[in-house]
């Protein structure tokens, strides 16, 4: 350890002094809190940010089942789970804290993230909350849940949950925020009161969930808002790239090019940064495969892409996705 | 030296965690989730507190419910519905004492104990305001083993918990004169019809001697009685008419059983109706870790754990209705 380089000092004091400044005094950002002070503060935090966030929940009521969601605008746009709506244009109600009824019909989805997408269909101003940037919840970040599990129930109310940011991977998070199944497109809050995702799916070990984070709204709004809901079967049967790729800043970087592909035949390499498909700009993983899937095989499309910083484009005709 | 170590240390698991772009999944640690051990400790003398006043009561060397030390003297107060034939009481500084069931309150389903000791200090659960609860409000309990706590929010309103009345377990089909009662469209595995030999495809008739045309009817005259109470159903099988006597069953536990949400929640409790005042809270305890008390991050108990209701819920009654059946229990 003696005569470590000096450098990493400097990226030290950048890296964690400064923010470990900013941060000071706020027990939800330590990496644990450590004394009932910290717990309290919390709490009071919690408690601050409840009655901030609650009138802009629902609970949703279809004819072939209930779920909650959360409305994000003032013209009554609302963040659910794809499962909770199940298809696109179809008629529904929403509940608001207060028992009030309204009707909404579903937009769109992804059934890869199981994000959803509904709009009240009356005139607002509705209550609504803010949803976080793209990146800005991280591994640890306390979070709260709320949800109508079971319904709306007027002498229990909605229902509030505590948990922190556990893990990530691809289109999903995961929180140790409980939940039970009729939770299902519930919002998942950081400590700002920002929706940083929607509840989707538990796990047998009551304290691992799993929730879409709203990256995968962000990246897809215009598609969800467009009353397309992505499935299973389209993204089985739509067009075929062939690449296996990962988050990255600025796009989705190539991993892996799949063996007699489009993307084999086109050229492409592990490392190429993916930029955009016919113009459209690529946010994350997920809308990559929604760009390439709504297409059709045989279809050819532009894809732009950044290879050791260099901007190249390449038009490719899209294959048919291998049946395994 | 150290801190160059640690300082060392800290960069390079700092700029992991910024450059890890990739698919792989990484996990927070578990000592600092929500129940981690890490967290557990932040609650200090809290956590203390839980542990030193609640006991594990247990029959043939098995957990069948927590209790709370509510006297010096030793009394505890538990569920009086999960711990029938509990013959021994642990503490969670290890010593077993044997038990003595002195009262039951069928109203609250709380039970009062006694440790047989001579000793006249055991640690009592200090009384706070339930009140000063909200919603969003940390509470605790002690864990199973009395080694650790499980911590949580009041997680909805206070409220009052209906009756459920008993169920015969079958599902009716569609109301017909035709039939002259109603036909049974579905028989619920292993509950109380199933047991007692009714089939799918049988019209009731009468229950109790009373002749029933809708299922409303049914519903309603077999719920005026309680879950272990018996009724008599008449039954048109073909041509035939039986008389069967089924020992009901409880709606929950019965209709669990078709319920996917409840079949991932592992055993929930068999009593968790007909409460006149629940605190509902998220803590993580199993069936056999009901009747334990509840606490508030200053320690003071505010509830006792009365009903695991399913993965993710549990009511508690409120401390005043525990400290009012208590008064009642020990004659005050």
């Amino acid at each position: 350890m003696r005569g470590y380089p000096i450098f990493l000092f400097g990226v030290f004091f950048l890296r964690l002094f400064l923010p470990a400044e900013e941060n000071q005094g706020k027990a939800w950002e330590l990496p644990v809190p450590s004394n009932p002070k910290e717990l309290l503060e919390i709490q009071d935090r919690l408690q601050s940010l409840l009655p901030k966030v609650q009138g802009a929940l629902v609970s949703i009521e279809a004819n072939d089942g209930a779920g909650s969601g959360i409305i994000v605008s003032e013209d009554g746009l609302v963040l659910t789970a794809a499962h909770v709506i199940g298809k696109s244009n179809k008629k529904m109600f929403v509940r608001l804290p207060n028992g009030k009824r309204a009707p909404a019909v579903s937009l769109g989805g992804s059934e890869l993230s199981d994000a959803g997408m509904l709009k009240i269909t009356k005139a607002g101003p509705w209550p609504f909350v803010e949803m976080a940037p793209k990146g800005s919840s991280q591994l640890g970040d306390w979070c709260f849940g709320l949800g109508h599990p079971g319904g709306f129930d007027k002498e229990r109310g909605l229902v509030v949950r505590l948990g922190r940011v556990i893990g990530r991977k691809d289109e999903t998070m995961r929180t140790d925020s409980r939940l039970l199944g009729g939770d299902s497109g519930g919002p998942l809050f950081d400590f700002n009161g920002r929706v940083i995702a929607i509840h989707s799916r538990i796990s047998k070990k009551p304290d691992e969930n799993f929730h879409v984070p709203v990256e995968s709204y962000l990246a897809n709004w215009e598609f969800f808002q467009n009353e397309t809901l992505f499935t299973m079967e389209k993204m089985e049967k739509g067009g075929f790239l062939g690449v296996a790729c990962k988050e990255a800043k600025g796009g989705v970087r190539v991993v892996e090019t799949i063996k007699e592909t489009p993307a084999e035949s086109s050229g492409l390499q592990p490392d190429d940064l993916l930029v955009s498909i016919d113009e459209q700009k690529i946010d994350n993983r997920e809308e990559l495969t929604i760009l390439i899937a709504s297409k059709n095989p045989g279809d050819e499309i532009k894809l732009e892409y950044q290879r050791n910083g260099k901007s190249m484009s390449s038009k490719i005709k899209l294959g048919k996705r291998p049946d395994e | 030296m150290k801190i160059l170590i640690l300082l060392t240390f800290l960069v390079y698991t700092y700029s992991h965690a910024e450059d890890s772009d990739d698919n792989t999944t990484e996990l927070l640690d578990e000592k600092f989730r929500l129940n981690g051990l890490s967290t557990q400790d932040a609650f200090g003398s809290a956590r203390e507190k839980a542990l030193s006043a609640t006991v594990r009561l247990v029959r043939n060397d098995k957990l069948i419910a927590l209790g709370g030390i509510v006297d010096p003297s030793g009394y505890v107060l538990t569920k009086a519905s999960d711990c029938v034939g509990a013959r021994e009481a642990q503490t969670s500084d290890g010593k077993t004492y044997s038990l003595k069931i002195k009262k039951r309150d069928e109203k609250t389903d709380l039970a009062l104990y006694q440790l047989i000791s001579d000793k006249d200090s055991f640690p009592v659960v200090q009384w706070g305001d339930e009140n000063s609860t909200r919603t969003g409000s940390w509470v605790l309990s002690s864990f199973s083993k009395l080694e650790e706590i499980r911590v949580g929010v009041a997680s909805g309103k206070p409220r009052k918990i209906g009756r459920e009345g008993g169920v015969i377990g079958v599902i009716l089909g569609a109301d017909g004169d035709s039939v002259g009662g109603v036909r049974i469209s579905e028989v619920v595995p292993q509950a109380a019809a199933y047991k007692a030999g009714l089939l799918k495809g049988d019209v009731i008739t009468s229950v109790d001697g009373r002749k029933l045309k809708s299922r409303d009817q049914v519903a309603k005259i077999v719920g005026k009685n309680d879950p272990g109470d018996v009724v008599r159903i008449q039954i048109k099988r073909e041509d035939e008419v039986k008389f069967f006597n089924v020992t009901l069953g409880h709606r929950s536990v019965t209709f669990d059983l078709f319920n996917r949400n409840l079949q991932m929640s592992g055993p929930v409790s068999k009593r968790k109706d007909n409460f006149p005042m629940i605190l509902q809270h998220d803590l993580p305890l199993p069936k056999n870790s009901m009747g334990g008390p509840l606490f508030n991050l200053n320690g003071e108990c505010i509830g006792f754990n009365i009903a695991r209701v399913d993965r993710v819920t549990i009511y508690a009654l409120p401390a005043e209705q525990v400290r009012e059946t208590l008064s009642k229990f020990l004659g005050k």
